[in-house]
């Protein structure tokens, strides 16, 4: 699967721009324990223009989907038949209570039917198909860990059965007050404000976070960002050249991470940027995707390293061919897939 | 020329027609509607509706997930294909709607007023995803997907399985959709004035709108030389899948049908059939104003006036993310038995529509039929089913 | 009484207003500039069919108004005047 376009929307900002700044600058200290999307990144035109209902998590996916799909250059007439699928882990849950809101204040038959038509986990994608104006096939999946993974698997099913040339695959979620207590309640959230991957404890610490990836995947010969594939034949004799850790403390003991040392000597980290988010492994996805396509390793922004794993702790031009993105979930099943050149 | 196909090597269902094939099918044949009031839980919005009854199972307790393992059990009696669940690559891919939101109101009513409230129902829901919930719970080895396309979630839900095995990322696919009735959707769909306050004439002239309903429907799609090899003849198979977006509304239709045209013509065009040789269309048939009057057009358009169709909500109410599921496995099922159940509900031809539905049960006598589900977002999905 | 009711139209007039805006979430619009003839839906305003049942419920928690008929709703809701005077109407009955 070839990447052509990229987008992103997260604590940092929208856009490369924004990640390529956040790796250069490292850690920044959450804001309320977590990393949330700034409100003034909502006021695009776009987004004033055509989503006056929406929700955050409408406008986060269409904002990052649309910078996929303008970074892609797609032409008009392929627009047309343009598939999108998005993966979400937890869906529009704070419009969902706001629905619940109206019930209790107002009775059941006095709510929304604004608030309940985007309380559905597909409106954002009906969002960005109706601003995008694509007819193709749109799919929204839910997966929580296995989201963005399983996104991939049925991206790369539609290309292989060609169901589509291009499609524009991401992720989104979002933070709420509900799931501050949830989250409070279930996890131990981070005092110091800082997601440590390398810790690998049996009761890791979040700092919650919110955001969408886009890729616009594409079957053309050439890839102007990186590919995307599910095994890279490394029994026979293929090196991975750096391992990417999504370990961010949200599915439960990290003790299973340590395994990858066996196999791996290179490690790094993006997690404490963007936030603990179950879809994160996109975000993870598009650094591993800028490094390839940069040739360049970004420093791991928090390297606090008691097991003395070799981790890159520097910003530095290497020659990148294969890099492995990992996520383990809560019964120590690791999901894995290669970003490659 | 034949297209591609896979085998459909089991099929289980569970809705108020009926908790298994057998009570479906004696349920089609007398034309019984199962409708009655709201028993699951406490609303003040008095409509008909369609619930599973002599299941034991509340939403305390998992009712989505629980209506998709009945349904699950009854299609792998069927295929006998737990034997092969070290051996196969079995993925699993499912659609819903209710299951996969956070929505319990006595936890969030709990929240609001004291601050805090019991994790039990958020606990459910975190072991509630239906993919992954089955999945696991059979330890099978292929992919496993929850898909929320809204109304046609089932459908895109097996469309998803297809896809899969088209790429031979597995050998075998339990797909299909499950939905319990809940509070949300009852009260989300009211609001849109959509709910009728009778028993849901699909098609009909004087349709007022939609009935809830709840159930789950799973087909078993194969690769046939798997099926063969395993000793088992199938003689049901899925043959195409369309799926097409309007890119019009959040909520209404695109008038023109134009999405739901497209959905049902790459179906086709997957089977590598003509729309005469398609014997009966499922029909998404909501029984709102909207929904039937654009996809009867599209019917109309594309099979011409003499098509034969049905919308079984009638018999099932609308049943959200199970729906493209349950009317999965209601095509299969008549394919096999060669007859239609009158379109429940219907009385009076609507001249914008321009077609009417079966009124009568009814012999089918081709190879081929298609069912069809439109979505919220603007969703159009269609899957062409096929008999020996 | 003609002056009482015009006062009462008057009143439901500005609480309308400010109700579509807030709840339409319509934005670059204050309340005062929506004027009274102002055509709802397609264009003026240009509203949709989900704000038509938006405003429906929006009638029902506000003003205790139901919309019986939503075949009258072209006519029920055509501008600001019109849909002032069905509630009016109906809050008399």
């Amino acid at each position: 699967m070839n990447i052509n376009g990229v987008g992103i929307v997260f604590n940092r900002g929208r856009g490369i721009k924004s990640l390529e700044n956040a790796l250069a600058e490292g850690w920044k200290k959450p804001e309320n324990d977590c990393y949330k999307i700034p409100e003034e990144i909502f006021s695009d035109p776009v987004i004033m223009r055509n989503m006056r209902r929406a929700d955050n998590l409408s406008k986060m996916t269409v904002l990052a989907a649309l910078d996929a799909l303008n970074d892609g250059g797609l032409l008009e007439e392929d627009k047309e038949s343009l598939g999108i699928i998005l993966a979400t882990a937890f869906g529009p849950h704070p419009t969902t209570f706001k629905f619940l809101d109206d019930i209790i204040e107002y009775g059941d038959k006095n709510a929304s039917p604004t608030t309940f038509s985007h309380s559905v986990h597909n409106a954002a994608i009906s969002y960005a198909s109706i601003i995008i104006q694509n007819r193709g096939p749109t799919l929204t999946i839910t997966h929580f860990v296995e989201s963005f993974y399983q996104a991939l698997i049925l991206a790369e099913s539609w290309l292989i059965e060609e169901r589509c040339k291009n499609i524009l695959v991401g992720v989104a979620d979002e933070y709420g007050e509900v799931m501050r207590y949830i989250c409070n309640k279930k996890l131990n959230i981070a005092r110091d404000g800082k997601i440590k991957p390398f810790l690998f404890s049996k009761t890791p610490e979040v700092v919650p976070g919110e955001g969408s990836v886009f890729f616009l995947i594409s079957k053309t010969e050439k890839a102007k960002y990186a590919s995307i594939k599910f095994s890279c034949e490394i029994d026979k004799g293929n090196e991975v050249d750096l391992c990417v850790l999504d370990s961010d403390g949200m599915t439960g003991s990290e003790e299973y991470y340590l395994k990858l040392t066996k196999n791996y000597n290179y490690f790094a980290s993006y997690t404490p940027l963007f936030g603990s988010i179950l879809t994160g492994s996109a975000f993870s996805c598009l650094v591993s995707v800028l490094m390839i396509k940069n040739q360049k390793i970004y420093a791991s922004p928090v390297t606090y390293n008691p097991y003395k794993i070799n981790l890159c702790d520097k910003t530095e031009t290497r020659k990148l061919n294969i890099i492995s993105c990992v996520k383990y979930d809560c019964s120590g099943e690791k999901i894995e897939f290669f970003v490659t050149k | 020329m034949q297209g591609f196909r896979f085998a459909i090597s089991g099929f289980g269902i569970i809705s108020a027609c009926g908790n298994n094939i057998s009570e479906t099918i004696s349920n089609f044949s007398s034309k019984k509607r199962n409708c009655g009031k709201l028993t699951l839980f406490n609303s003040n919005i008095e409509c008909p509706v369609f619930e599973v009854k002599n299941f034991n199972s509340s939403s305390k307790n998992m009712r989505s997930l629980n209506l998709a393992f009945e349904a699950i059990k009854q299609a792998l009696a069927e295929s006998r294909l737990l034997e092969y669940k070290d051996s196969l690559r079995i993925g699993v891919s499912l659609g819903t709607t209710v299951a996969s939101q956070l929505n319990d109101i006595d936890f969030y009513r709990n929240y609001k007023l004291k601050g805090e409230a019991p994790l039990d129902s958020v606990n459910r829901y975190l072991k509630g995803n239906l993919a992954d919930a089955i999945s696991r719970h059979f330890g099978f080895k292929g992919p496993r997907c929850t898909i929320v396309n809204a109304c046609s979630s089932g459908t895109d839900a097996i469309g998803v399985g297809l896809s899969w095995l088209k790429a031979d990322f597995c050998d075998a696919v339990i797909c299909g959709g499950a939905d319990e009735l809940n509070l949300v959707p009852l009260a989300g769909f009211n609001s849109l004035g959509v709910v009728s306050n009778e028993l849901c004439k699909p098609f009909d002239k004087n349709r007022k709108g939609l009935n809830l309903g709840e159930g789950a429907g799973i087909i078993i799609i194969e690769k046939e030389e798997i099926c063969k090899k395993r000793g088992f003849s199938p003689d049901l198979f899925l043959n195409g899948y369309g799926l097409a977006c309007d890119a019009y509304h959040l909520t209404a239709p695109r008038p023109d049908g134009s999405g739901l045209k497209k959905a049902i013509e790459k179906a086709l065009t997957e089977a590598k059939i003509k729309p005469s040789e398609v014997s009966f269309v499922n029909a998404h048939g909501t029984a709102t104003r909207d929904n039937d009057k654009t996809e009867g057009n599209v019917l109309k358009e594309i099979f011409g006036k003499d098509i034969k169709f049905l919308s079984t909500k009638g018999f099932t109410g609308h049943t959200l993310g199970a729906a493209g599921g349950i009317e999965a496995v209601f095509t299969a099922l008549n394919l096999k038995l060669g007859w239609i159940p009158a379109s429940a509900g219907f009385d009076e031809f609507d001249e914008e529509i321009g077609i009417a539905p079966v009124t009568d049960k009814t012999e089918i006598k081709g190879k081929y039929a298609i069912s069809t589900s439109l979505a919220f977002g603007g969703n159009n999905s269609a899957l062409v089913i096929s008999r020996i | 009484m003609p002056e009482v009711n015009e006062k009462k139209l008057s009143e439901i007039k500005a609480k309308l207003k400010e109700l579509l805006v807030s709840h339409l979430n319509l934005q670059h619009i204050k309340p005062e500039d929506i004027k009274d003839d102002e055509i709802l839906f397609g264009q003026g305003l240009g509203l949709d069919s989900l704000d038509a049942v938006e405003i429906v419920v929006l009638l029902q928690r506000h003003f205790g108004v139901k919309v019986k008929d939503m075949n009258e709703g072209a006519k029920i809701f055509y501008s600001i005047d019109t849909l002032a005077r069905y509630i009016l109407e109906n809050s008399q009955e």
